[in-house]
């Protein structure tokens, strides 16, 4: 127990120096195009959430931002870039439900949880705000009323 | 133990040091889920000899210019959670791994994941729920030759709990994105693979197959609002496999034929999967085929079917049976699913002032057409043939919000399931599920959900009802109540309440309840978990 806890100590000091960004790798977008993760917030802040076809929290976020979305466009140059986890199991959902919802965020593919490990290997949904590169704000879970405290960081945040 | 404390404080310290002179960065993450077994006189079960168990994982990486390495370690003391395999007992380094990339090169030795095409040939992936990982320990190569063409080699040995396997995996992987290439509008990219599995012989026979060998030829298609994959995969013959015996002059192939197609515009999505499998079992050991704890599977061959939400949904789910089994009169199967998006616009008759959502899917599972002769264990079978029922499922879902604080959920789902092919034995069983999730938003961000679930079914344990109700203070806090009740046969109540708090990276959720037994399922994989009772705990942070 006192091994677990030196442990647990340890990573409590890491936690407070760490900083980190997004892994410099590429992700496809649905029309099977790479997509530079460095590139996504370059000069600018944008927000990043973790999702997958079969997470009902993750749905509800996207579906409840999708509602404000060009409202909160034109208002704080909000930008969400949705990265799914699906893996090849349902990667192939991920398109009709993307269309068929209706939603006008760039969605990626991580098939691999490239990104998801990278992270941490953390529960979806996961949102991250991103201001030139540098994770800046990190939520996970999703209950409703997070999507107006994740706008009020937004507009904190990108200034 | 010790030895690995020093290790990691100076590890750690070196990168604190360095990240802070931004020479590199660092991340990581731990995970800690723990379990208080209790008696449960009600259930009849009793907790297991060590009734506190845990399952924790501490994950760090390191990135530096072009290099990143990482490890994990793992924990589970004094045992796994139940239902977990053995070989996870005690502690150790369960993953590292060294990286380079620079430009197009990307170099890994140590544990990797990766998959090939759709994951039918390889893939290997970790699932702490399901406490799957099948990482392989080795080196792998990729590199993009140019933006449209690229390749990925590896070899080495699967992870199996603290051990590796005694096979050795070998693969190599092209992909070509012809589009690119020819700047064509339609989107058109192939890909082939050769996954090999080397195990010495046991077998006085020469012809004994040490060396099995899967191909893998795929090819995917997207023209404006259509897009079409299609891949094929065979495998060589390898020894047949029953209960761990391996036959010594019993050498069958497989095969597999996935098809994927859909319609996606705004507003309207379609998606539809057909899948043919015969002996597609694939391990980098073969006395494990057929393991229940998914040890050792180099490919992946998931359950296409839909992944339901709810606990009395989830109760009678579809495993996918690629193996072949003729005393269970099992070659393979057959099968598919479609899905169905739509919106109904803003205004609207369907849509209402909000718009409406709808869901739908069918999903259909078959045994393929075969000859057994059970006394030699072998089978005649058609890849493209369909027999006994295995598995049918229907189920739509309307997503409407009726103000801005309010909005619904309505689920129906249909199911038809072959108790004996999927469990080992029962009667079949056909089951109506009709669930009701409402929500309601009120300020500073506070909210609760309700659901009410219904199942009627004519066989097993009859009809279930559940309820929930969960109440979130704020975004960071809430709490919930659930029961599933067995009112038919068994009369037992499966409640459970819990909490969770989250803030930034940092998650604590505790709950304390009954675990229904049976199938976990995870993306299409499943675990077989037994009944249990207790207090749970997880935790996880990363950074």
């Amino acid at each position: 127990m006192k091994k677990i806890l030196t442990i647990i100590l340890i990573f409590c000091f890491a936690i407070a120096k760490a900083q980190t960004s997004l892994p410099e790798i590429s992700l496809k977008n649905l029309s099977g195009k790479e997509v530079s993760l460095t590139s996504l917030s370059e000069d600018k802040t944008v927000v990043v959430s973790l999702w997958a076809t079969w997470c009902v929290p993750c749905i509800r976020e996207l579906d409840t931002i999708a509602e404000v979305y060009e409202e909160m466009q034109e208002e704080i140059n909000f930008e969400l870039v949705a990265i799914s986890v699906d893996d090849s199991r349902s990667t192939r959902r991920v398109k009709p439900a993307v269309m068929g919802k209706g939603w006008e965020y760039t969605v990626l593919l991580d098939p691999n949880n490239d990104v998801r490990r990278h992270l941490g290997n953390p529960n979806v949904p996961l949102t991250l705000i991103i201001k030139n590169g540098e994770i800046v704000y990190r939520h996970s879970s999703f209950t409703p009323g997070a999507e107006d405290e994740l706008f009020e960081k937004f507009k904190e945040i990108a200034g | 133990m010790k030895k690995f404390l020093i290790a990691l404080v100076a590890l750690t310290t070196m990168q604190i040091t360095i990240a802070q002179n931004n020479r590199g960065t660092f991340s990581g993450g731990f995970e800690s889920n723990s379990q208080w077994y209790q008696d449960d006189d009600g259930l009849g079960t009793f907790a297991p000899q060590d009734q506190l168990r845990s399952n924790n994982y501490f994950t760090l990486r390191y990135s530096y210019d072009k290099f990143t390495a990482g490890i994990q370690y793992e924990l589970f003391a004094p045992n796994p959670l139940l239902g977990y395999f053995e070989g996870f007992e005690g502690n150790g380094i369960g993953t590292y791994y060294l990286n380079f990339k620079h430009k197009g090169l990307d170099i890994t030795g140590g544990h990797f994941y990766d998959q090939f095409g759709s994951g039918l040939v390889y893939r290997s992936w970790e699932d702490r729920q399901l406490g799957i990982d099948n990482s392989i320990r080795g080196v792998r190569v990729k590199y993009d030759f140019t933006n449209f063409l690229n390749a990925t080699a590896f070899t080495g040995n699967q992870r199996v709990g603290f051990e590796v396997s005694e096979g050795t995996v070998t693969g190599i992987n092209t992909e070509l994105d012809l589009s690119t290439a020819l700047d064509l509008e339609t989107g058109i990219q192939i890909g082939a693979s050769y996954v090999n599995r080397f195990q010495s012989s046991t077998s006085p026979d020469l012809n004994f197959p040490a060396d099995v060998g899967a191909y893998s030829a795929r090819a995917d298609l997207t023209f404006n609002k259509f897009f079409l994959g299609a891949e094929y995969v065979y495998k060589e013959q390898d020894a047949f496999v029953l209960d761990g015996f391996v036959s010594n002059n019993n050498y069958q192939d497989g095969r597999a034929l996935l098809l994927n197609t859909g319609y996606a515009t705004k507003g309207l999505g379609i998606n539809a999967t057909f899948r043919a499998v015969e002996n597609m079992g694939f391990y980098s050991d073969r006395e494990a085929s057929g393991n229940a704890f998914l040890t050792n599977t180099i490919n992946y061959v998931p359950g296409y079917t839909k992944q339901q939400d709810y606990a009395v949904s989830n109760i009678y789910v579809y495993a996918p049976q690629p193996f072949v089994s003729p005393g269970e009169g099992k070659a393979g199967e057959i099968g598919g699913q479609i899905d169905v998006y739509y919106t109904a616009k803003k205004g609207s008759t369907l849509g209402g002032k909000y718009g409406t959502k709808f869901e739908f899917n069918y999903a259909n599972w078959s045994g393929l057409d075969a000859t057994f002769d059970v006394a030699n264990n072998t089978y005649q079978a058609s890849l493209l043939s369909r027999n006994e029922k295995y598995f049918e499922e229907a189920s739509i879902a309307v997503k409407k919000r009726f103000s801005r604080n309010f909005s619904t959920i309505f689920t129906a789902v249909h199911t038809e399931y072959n108790t004996t092919i999927i469990e080992g034995s029962g009667d079949f069983l056909r089951g109506d599920a009709f669930i009701v999730d409402a929500l309601y938003k009120l300020d500073g961000g506070q909210s609760i959900r309700m659901d009410l679930q219904h199942l009627s079914a004519d066989a097993d344990r009859g009809n279930w009802a559940a309820a929930t109700a969960e109440y979130a203070f704020s975004p960071y806090l809430s709490m919930y109540v659930t029961d599933l009740y067995n009112y038919d046969e068994t009369d037992i109540h499966y409640y459970s309440l819990g909490g969770s708090y989250t803030k930034g990276r940092t998650r604590v959720a505790m709950n304390y309840g009954r675990q229904r037994g049976g199938l976990v399922c995870v993306g299409g994989v499943c675990r077989f978990v037994p009944e249990n009772t207790g207090l749970t705990l997880n935790i996880s942070t990363n950074f």
